[in-house]
């Protein structure tokens, strides 16, 4: 892998959330909880519509890095903090900066936000 | 204490923690099914990776961040009774703190897993904090660690080799709305 510097920003990434894209990846993840594929229910928990789960939102940040870094990327780790709930019809636009390199590991500080505020912040670690 | 959590509930809460705390590693589990190429194909695809990672991942290696996808429990699954997790979640909810919120997830990967793999998982609770008084209402932070292993033949024996981890917190609270409705 090319050489990072700390600093160094990755473009940013707008992804579209769709009632299919929630759905899809709340199955993709074997994630059955109904507040994921059913609004009534969601709305009845007091959500505003279904919601991204949280294997999504750390999968999403995978990809993130993956895309930037390239394919072959070698993932140490992913810590996030979950903030506003990505609902549908709204984006979730990631952006984030590589905040140290040191020991062979790149920690990618990374946020995707939404109209709300941000869905998610924090760490992606990656082999250098 | 002047918030919606008397002394009485969390000495239950902080006496409750100490147990199951206490239980340590446990709850032990194996995934539903090997690591298998279709689930990471409808992942890869619900998730829109790009061609360039469909590749790489359809050469037997598994995303590193599916590691806790394999072990869900699936449509109708329940935790077993013994779950540190799940036990420590009832006790909050027969408590009144109803309300629960996703705060931090943390995952470490050891190495990648490959298709075949059979993945086992075990839970422990690491910590229950609070009450603390937040936006969503009151309530006690609680954190769980999740440990995945992949166990292997050798000639010596069964090699147990731990593939990834995690961390993961949520916040069980007294919803703020309930109180609202029970104030009108």
């Amino acid at each position: 892998m090319r050489a990072l510097s700390v600093g160094e920003r990755l473009p940013e990434l707008a992804l579209p959330i769709t009632p299919t894209m929630v759905v899809s990846t709340a199955l993709a993840t074997r994630d059955f909880q109904d507040v994921h594929h059913d609004r009534d229910r969601a709305q009845a928990a007091g959500s505003q519509d279904i919601f991204v789960n949280i294997l999504t939102s750390t999968a999403l940040c995978e990809r993130y890095v993956s895309e930037w870094a390239g394919a072959d990327v070698e993932l140490r780790g992913i810590a996030i903090r979950l903030g506003a709930p990505a609902y549908p019809y709204d984006t979730l636009t990631f952006s984030g900066s590589v905040a140290a390199v040191e020991d062979g590991v790149a920690t990618i500080a990374v946020t995707g936000a939404v109209s709300l505020g941000d869905h998610v912040t924090g760490t992606v670690r990656i082999a250098c | 204490m002047t918030g919606d959590i008397t002394d009485e509930v969390d000495a239950t809460v902080q006496a409750a923690a100490t147990e199951i705390i206490g239980w340590g590693e446990t709850a032990e589990r194996l995934a539903r099914d090997p690591v298998n190429q279709p689930r990471i194909d409808d992942w890869l695809e619900a998730m829109d990776f790009p061609e360039a990672s469909r590749q790489r991942f359809a050469a037997g290696e598994a995303p590193p961040s599916m590691a806790q996808v394999w072990t869900m429990y699936g449509l109708g699954g329940r935790a077993p009774e013994r779950d540190p997790l799940h036990a420590m979640m009832n006790i909050l909810t027969d408590l009144g703190l109803t309300g629960v919120l996703g705060t931090n997830c943390e995952q470490t990967y050891e190495r990648y897993l490959t298709v075949g793999e059979q993945v086992r998982v075990t839970t422990a609770l690491e910590s229950v904090v609070g009450p603390k008084r937040t936006g969503m209402g009151e309530g006690y932070f609680v954190t769980s660690r999740s440990t995945w292993y992949v166990d292997t033949l050798t000639p010596e024996g069964v090699a147990s080799e731990k593939v990834a981890s995690m961390h993961f917190r949520v916040l069980k609270f007294i919803p703020a709305v309930r109180r609202e409705e029970a104030a009108s």
